[in-house]
């Protein structure tokens, strides 16, 4: 049964395409969890608002560099911001840290 | 008796009238509906009559005294999340209009006193995860009724009356789907024409057909394969995740009994394989139908008469989503004018879609060399994955026009159409559509909005033969103004700017002739109807929308610290 429900799972990973399988493996250093956040912000179409992969303002403000602790991302993402951004509430808290992961790892100028 | 019944009823028309402070009203059907523009004192549709014009034959306020125009009185709908986009309608005296959240009301034309508010519950968890949301964009009167769409998927009637809710229709998944309903709904002849969000999103993008009295869904039309022969015109089942939809509401020729109704575009938007798409490659092999086109249909069975794909194989999101139609009569020909979002304008023969002339609006082009006055694109710019190569592209994703309306005046026989100047850099990236568990945007690239290469952005409002393309004169704006346009039987173009200062300019000559400052953005429609024999101009103000949101890091300020949760309805009359 259990076994049955890890396959489950896995058809239902697997249908979601690029975003969950991504995620198996959530001990990943944080430059895969860099790779992977990359990933899933393309996935997810965070580029329609955060310019040039974040690195420049757009509907959204720019990314690189943002001054804004881990904990505030996080709720963000999650949690969105009436009439400014969507909230992300289908993401577990793995693609959330490397969404974060990506955000850190662009070069602040 | 029968004369008795008579004074009774003209009696209690009159109380009514005292009452309320309006005209007595008169059922909107079909023939009213149909005859709108030679009714002047309303404006029962969106674009004010069928004809598509976005004109007032009203002239109490014209070019010798609009320089006494004022702020007669306003209404705040509360809850302005995104601004108010919405147009507003009027009969008989009476204003009702949209905002946010599909807030609803009806107000006297006059005063303004509210005569009820509709204030839907809607799937607030839903919403906080969408992105285009939770603004609305119009509504639809018919029947007794108005009609408003919501972004969780709904379609509703209200009693234009009481403001009581009549009946209550799901039409899409949108837990599902993400999209829902933004635009205004159409009512044609006993049916409520509604189309779904889409081209951002792997869904199919319906458009439906809605039973105005009861209810109950008559047809749907799927914009993406939605035929046997659409759906051959994309590769590797790529149907199942194309986009498309149809956004803003189109129009109704009576003539051929015909819908028409822009598309939005493909999903994705861009496409990493380059021109492989003729041959089976890339994100979404073939000409992908029925995206970017005008479409027209059967209002009864939702069946498709007739149609043209403006941009085959779309692969700049410039899609055919703007709902406008202009219906020109010139020298026995039957056309009907039609904004692409890319810039150029696509003249039509009414009778079949057929293609009669193309000309450009805006001067910044270059995603393709040109289309010619046949609708050929000529030297289509293809991309790759990776680094967009060459100059940036023009005009940017924000469009050469954005979705609201020009106006024609049949007075002038000009037509006034916002132009947009500007371009953006990109990088086209290959990726998956994500539908479970529910689907996100499904864009294939990242992108950022710069000047063109010729200077600065910048937009113009332009006074042109809509037939020819043929320019009369053309006011500058330093930031493109989003809101739609009006043009009078007074002589006067109507122009709300995106830094909140309403315009009125001489519609034969472009000279400003008077200025408002509204406090905030423009970023929705702009109506003028007349209420106890006095002319109105009604204009709803907010800021928010998915283009102005690009302002902040375009132009920083007003737009950096301008709200994004306000706005209201703001009525001028003379003083």
């Amino acid at each position: 049964m259990h076994h049955t429900m890890s396959a489950l799972i896995l058809v239902a990973l697997l249908a979601a395409g690029s975003v969950a399988p991504a995620f198996a493996d959530e001990a990943a250093s944080d430059g895969g969890a860099a790779a992977k956040g990359e990933q899933l912000f393309g996935s997810a179409g965070c580029g329609w608002c955060h310019s040039e992969g974040g690195r420049a303002p757009g509907k959204g403000p720019k990314l690189a560099g943002i001054q804004k602790d881990d904990a505030f991302i996080h709720n963000r993402i999650k949690n969105g911001y009436p009439g400014q951004m969507p909230g992300f509430k289908q993401f577990s808290d793995a693609q959330i840290n490397s969404l974060i992961a990506y955000v850190r790892s662009l070069p602040a100028q | 008796m029968w004369s008795k019944s008579r004074t009774l009823a003209i009696s209690a028309s009159i109380v009514l009238s005292g009452l309320y402070g309006v005209a007595q009203a008169q059922p909107i059907d079909a023939s009213r509906l149909e005859s709108a523009d030679t009714n002047p004192n309303d404006w029962l549709t969106y674009h004010g009559s069928y004809k598509g014009f976005d004109y007032s034959g009203l002239s109490q306020i014209n070019t010798s005294n609009v320089k006494d125009l004022d702020v007669a009185w306003m209404h705040f709908p509360g809850r302005t999340t995104r601004g108010v986009q919405s147009m507003p309608l009027a009969a008989d005296g009476v204003l009702y209009y949209s905002g946010s959240y599909s807030r609803v009301f009806a107000l006297d034309g006059a005063t303004g006193k509210q005569l009820w508010a509709f204030i839907p519950d809607l799937d607030e968890d839903l919403v906080s995860r969408q992105t285009h949301s939770p603004y609305n964009r119009g509504i639809a009167l018919g029947e007794g009724k108005v009609f408003v769409g919501t972004v969780d998927g709904r379609l509703l009637a209200i009693d234009m009356k009481t403001g009581e809710k009549a009946w209550d229709t799901k039409l899409e998944d949108s837990q599902k789907l993400t999209t829902g309903f933004t635009g205004a709904p159409l009512y044609v002849r006993g049916t409520v024409v509604i189309g779904s969000q889409g081209g951002e999103w792997p869904n199919r993008g319906p458009i439906f057909g809605v039973d105005a009295k009861t209810g109950a869904k008559k047809w749907e039309f799927i914009t993406v394969g939605g035929t046997p022969e659409a759906m051959k015109t994309w590769g590797n089942d790529t149907w199942r995740t194309g986009g498309g939809g149809g956004w803003m509401p189109g129009t109704y020729d009576p003539e051929t009994n015909s819908v028409w109704w822009g598309t939005a575009n493909p999903a994705p938007l861009y496409d990493w394989g380059g021109d492989s798409w003729t041959e089976g490659g890339g994100a979404r092999p073939g000409t992908n139908l029925f995206t970017t086109s005008v479409i027209a249909l059967d209002p009864d069975t939702g069946k498709l008469k007739f149609y043209h794909q403006e941009l085959p194989h779309d692969a700049w999101d410039f899609d055919s989503a703007i709902g406008e139609f202009v219906s020109i009569d010139r020298d026995g020909r039957k056309l009907m004018l039609h904004p692409n979002k890319s810039g150029y304008m696509f003249v039509y023969n009414r009778a079949d879609a057929s293609v009669a002339n193309v000309w450009p609006l805006i001067h910044n082009i270059n995603f393709v060399q040109n289309i010619d006055t046949s609708g050929t694109l000529v030297g289509r710019r293809e991309f790759q994955a990776g680094e967009m190569k060459g100059p940036p592209l023009c005009p940017a994703i924000n469009g050469g026009v954005s979705w609201n309306s020009g106006a024609y005046s049949p007075k002038t026989g000009l037509y006034y159409k916002i132009g947009n100047e500007w371009c953006q850099t990109m990088e086209v990236t290959k990726t998956t559509p994500v539908t479970e568990p529910q689907s996100q945007l499904y864009i294939g690239a990242t992108f950022h909005l710069v000047p063109p290469p010729s200077g600065t952005i910048y937009g113009h409002l332009d006074a042109r033969d809509p037939v020819t393309g043929e320019k009369k004169w053309e006011v500058r704006f330093p930031e493109p103004p989003l809101a739609s346009v009006i043009a009078t039987a007074g002589d006067l173009v109507f122009v709300p700017d995106p830094r909140g200062i309403l315009r009125a300019y001489d519609a034969r000559t472009g000279e400003q002739l008077w200025s408002h400052n509204d406090g905030i953005g423009h970023n929705g429609g702009i109506i003028s109807y007349s209420a106890g024999n006095k002319q109105y101009i009604a204009v709803v103000t907010g800021w928010g929308g998915l283009v102005g949101d690009d302002y902040t890091g375009a132009f920083g300020e007003p737009y950096k610290s301008m709200p994004k949760d306000a706005g209201a309805l703001i009525v001028y009359a003379l003083k």
